[in-house]
């Protein structure tokens, strides 16, 4: 089959604006084709002819389609503007003399803070920053840390000092904690933790000095892709609710790690979240022996039903592409709910391969 | 396992420096070689390569088995590199780093595939015997530039090397001690040669022949091309490594060929100092039983 | 299984129909396996790679664990992260159903020509300590096989979101002419099959996106050294239409997912003002 690469066809406009240098969008007979009816993706900003012919005199590198750019893509070459992440500046080479230019790194969209140009890519690792809420699983045991796995290029570090000891005693960390850290958390142990830090390397740093966070027991792990795309958990005000399962599940804890790690697990009533005061003296009191403890408690078979079906729904989310957060993980369980109602099995909890379209459909439709 | 000591920033620094000045330092110019020397054993097929401080030796040996299945054609013919800790500590026996196979993967390609080697003439009854030729190649100090230093030497020893001669009666296969008749060359068909690039610089812009093994470790590709001297391109080599303009490949190909021609001219030059070394009193016309066709 | 190559003479065809500066068909596909950081399936013609690549990521105890330091430490750190690319040829691959062993030379070849092309342009020094794995599986092959592997192995990194300078593309030339023929009137070729591998010259080219940096060149041909400029040539211009489809495949990609909603839409420059 002979391939044709079309010219690009720029997008003429009346309104003019100042000439600068920045490179204007231009819609290509290429990817007009196959484009489904509707969706305008061409730039509503005007066009300008001068621009226009500033590309096509640097068509190595064109954009044919204004939402994303990819890895060599010139963005801009004009001087005012500040690279962020994303993106690099070309080397400008003795032998011509062209401005250094932002040049996109990753295949994604590109952000504007102020006068920073960041590309944000369509998917990649999660990134720490500093008080995301993180699932993670402990991976190596050292003297005095832990190396957990946070789905980041890195992994993260979790001190000995950085946890409650049980029963909430605020000392320092003796040799007697070093030898016995296993006991805190051991390899393959599951916790949700915040980030506390960030390293000079990328790496985060972790801690888990609140009730809220600490060792995961009494529910199921799902991974679902990290930060950026392909459907993923976003950095949303909320990422722990406790909902009311349907069919008599009882009380259901959903945490939604930022790196894509989700932790659906059985409510267990603590005493913190019992009375409301909080202070020192109460987390002496309310910080239990059995916070380390990897001992599940009993779980309904109810419960364990609905644990599963919001894993379902999770997973069925990732697998359609759609955003994962409080409001759509609620609005996909009442559909599950709903759609298992409806086959007249409300124990039926596959939310697999047909059906899992279904619902993502049914979701997209609201 | 000891490992290879990264070279220090500043050592780096010193080296690309120097060379944006235009200065090596053992100061060559760009394109030119280290004293090569070429030293023949007295055994036909044993020789010893030197560029610099790097040191090569190469045996090429010959025995009679049966052809393989798929070939019953063609004599065997294989290289074997061995890169022993006495190289480098970091070497390890019957482990072959990278820097070994990518070696035996070249001259390979270089001196195997592009068919200097007629293999044909090596079978001796069909499907039944034939000669299989082996060259050892044995790298005695590494500083840098193997390539080019073990390609040599194996074209070298392949050339220099006789094997003993052969007839066939009635279906009987007689192979003559050297006593009995001189042993015979074998048959050779082009002499291919390896000239390596070393590239410097963020674009690749600086471009080095025969780096030394500090050169190497600050260099950020490298490009390795063979050729013969009637400028038959037999391989190249630019296996990743910083990209570099296509234009300046090019006129690296052109340099290559000028240095590949030099080598042929020094090879032949060695080889007939060797052979008239070795005919003393101009006896070896006589005893050669091979015709002049 | 000999080619007639007087054929083309006369037509100007070549075995498969192609004119001499065509490509195959390219078919590639991104995000193909949902578990991995990043994948990607390529056809280019009958050879057929998919690639899958983890990272970067930092190596667990398994490996590194020996030398991990106590306490703050780790064991040794690079400043870079470490591209390490596995190729598996599948034994259907070929014709032949040759098993080949994990030590086969030219596969190890063929991997440490991958990793330093792709460490290359990668940006490294992003993400100190750790590894990036590529890993390729070869499904079917008919010439270009190197070329492929780089194309399928460039995309996955694009699928990762792994920060590079550009794209690195290859695909492969070739001359009508064998090496004896001294005709002049041989002209380059573009893209060649098994069959016109087997029986011309031919060499793989690799360049950074559509500059005219050659990040990998591969000659096993004996051809001369005169028809090296043109294959050369109609190589990296090869290049820059490869560079095109991979392209236009990513922003099919990118355009989709903002059509579903998954990201947010990006900005373009000119609905910033400048204050």
């Amino acid at each position: 089959m002979p391939i044709t690469i079309l010219a690009p066809k720029p997008v003429r406009s009346t309104h003019s604006k100042p000439a600068t240098h920045i490179r204007n969008p231009s819609s290509s007979s290429i990817d007009s084709d196959d484009a489904p009816g509707g969706a305008n993706l061409a730039s509503p900003g005007p066009g300008n002819p001068d621009i226009m012919d500033f590309i096509s005199s640097t068509a190595a590198t064109r954009r044919t389609d204004v939402d994303i750019v990819t890895p060599g893509e010139t963005i801009t070459d004009d001087p005012q503007w500040m690279r962020g992440h994303g993106t690099y500046t070309s080397q400008p080479t003795s032998s011509s003399d062209t401005l250094p230019a932002i040049i996109s790194s990753v295949a994604g969209t590109l952000t504007r803070t102020n006068k920073l140009l960041s590309v944000r890519p369509l998917r990649a690792r999660y990134t720490p920053e500093v008080g995301d809420l993180v699932v993670g699983r402990i991976v190596e045991v050292q003297a005095k840390r832990w190396r957990v796995d946070v789905g980041a290029t890195q992994l993260a570090s979790l001190p000995l000092s950085a946890i409650n000891l049980p029963g909430g005693i605020l000392r320092k960390r003796t040799e007697t904690d070093e030898l016995q850290i296993r006991s805190f958390f051991a390899e393959g142990d599951l916790l949700v933790a915040e980030v506390q830090q960030l390293y000079q390397d990328g790496g985060a740093g972790l801690h888990t000095r609140s009730l809220k966070y600490g060792k995961l027991r009494n529910g199921v792990f799902v991974a679902v892709a990290g930060m950026g795309g392909g459907g993923g958990v976003v950095r949303s005000r909320r990422q722990v609710w406790t909902l009311d399962a349907a069919n008599g599940g009882g009380q259901v804890d959903v945490i939604l790690g930022v790196n894509g790690y989700v932790w659906i697990s059985k409510h267990v009533e603590t005493p913190e979240t019992a009375n409301t005061t909080t202070g020192i003296t109460n987390l002496e009191e309310s910080v239990s022996a059995t916070m380390y403890s990897s001992q599940n408690d009993q779980i309904g078979v109810e419960t364990m039903r609905e644990i599963a079906r919001l894993r379902g729904v999770v997973t069925a989310l990732v697998e359609n592409g759609l955003r994962v957060d409080e409001d759509m993980v609620m609005r996909g369980y009442h559909e599950a709910v709903e759609m298992a109602l409806l086959t007249g099995d409300a124990d039926d909890i596959y939310l697999g391969g047909e059906k899992g379209e279904q619902l993502a459909a049914a979701l997209m439709a609201v | 396992m000891p490992r290879e000591a990264e070279p220090s920033l500043n050592e780096r620094q010193f080296v690309l420096q120097a060379l944006r000045e235009n200065l090596r330092l053992d100061g060559r110019p760009f394109d030119k070689y280290r004293p090569v020397e070429l030293i023949f054993g007295e055994q036909y097929g044993v020789v010893e390569v030197s560029f610099g401080k790097t040191k090569i030796l190469a045996k090429t040996s010959a025995e009679l088995t049966v052809p393989y299945v798929d070939r019953p054609l063609d004599g065997i013919f294989t290289i074997a590199t061995e890169l022993s800790p006495m190289t480098a500590p970091s070497f390890e026996v019957n482990r072959p780093t990278e820097t070994e196979v990518l070696l035996s993967r070249l001259l390979e390609k270089t001196v195997r595939r592009s068919g200097a080697l007629d293999t044909e003439s090596l079978c001796l009854v069909a499907g039944q015997k034939c000669w299989s030729v082996r060259v050892d190649v044995h790298v005695l100090s590494h500083d840098g530039d193997l390539t080019d230093a073990a390609c040599l030497a194996v074209v070298a020893a392949l050339r220099h090397f006789r094997k003993p001669d052969t007839s066939i009666e009635g279906g009987l296969l007689t192979v003559y001690t050297p006593a009995e008749r001189e042993p015979v060359p074998l048959s050779w068909l082009h002499s291919p040669f390896c000239v390596t690039w070393s590239f410097y610089g963020d674009q690749g812009e600086m471009a080095l022949l025969d780096a030394t093994l500090s050169e190497e470790h600050v260099r950020v590709g490298s490009c390795t091309i063979s050729m013969n001297r009637h400028g038959e391109i037999c391989q190249i080599a630019k296996l990743g490594g910083t990209p570099v303009d296509a234009v300046a490949l090019l006129q690296c190909t052109n340099v290559a060929l000028v240095k590949v021609k030099d080598f042929s001219a020094f090879l032949d030059r060695k080889l007939a100092e060797d052979a008239k070394r070795r005919d003393k009193g101009g006896l070896m016309a006589e005893l050669s039983a091979e015709n002049d066709r | 299984m000999p080619l007639d190559t007087s054929a083309y003479s006369l037509a100007l065809l070549r075995v498969d129909g192609r004119r001499w500066n065509e490509l195959r068909r390219i078919h590639a596909q991104i995000r193909t396996q949902a578990a991995a950081d990043g994948s990607s399936y390529l056809e280019m013609g009958h050879t057929k790679v998919m690639c899958v690549v983890t990272g970067p990521s930092e190596p667990g105890p398994k490996r590194g664990g020996m030398t991990g330091g106590v306490g703050g430490g780790g064991g040794e750190r690079s400043s870079t992260a470490d591209v390490s690319v596995s190729v598996v040829i599948a034994g259907f691959s070929s014709v032949d159903r040759k098993r080949r062993g994990r030590g086969d030379k030219r596969t190890l070849e063929l991997q440490s020509t991958i990793s330093s092309a792709l460490a290359a342009s990668l940006h490294t020094h992003l993400h100190p300590n750790s590894t990036i794995a590529i890993s390729l599986h070869v499904l079917s092959q008919d010439g270009s096989l190197l070329a492929a592997l780089i194309n399928a192995a460039t995309l996955a990194c694009i699928d990762a979101g792994i920060p590079m300078t550009d794209y690195v593309v290859a695909c492969t030339a070739g001359s009508t002419s064998t090496y004896a023929a001294n005709d002049e009137g041989a002209d380059p070729l573009l893209d060649m099959n098994h069959q016109e591998e087997q029986e011309l010259p031919s060499l793989t080219v690799a360049t950074l996106g559509s500059s005219d940096r050659v990040a990998v060149l591969v000659c096993e041909s004996r051809v001369q050294v005169s028809r090296l400029e043109g294959m050369l040539a109609v190589g990296v211009d090869g290049c820059k239409q490869v560079r095109e489809i991979l392209d236009r495949v990513v922003r099919e990609k990118g355009r989709r997912m903002i059509q579903e909603g998954t990201i947010e839409k990006g900005m373009s420059l000119d609905d910033m003002d400048i204050d």
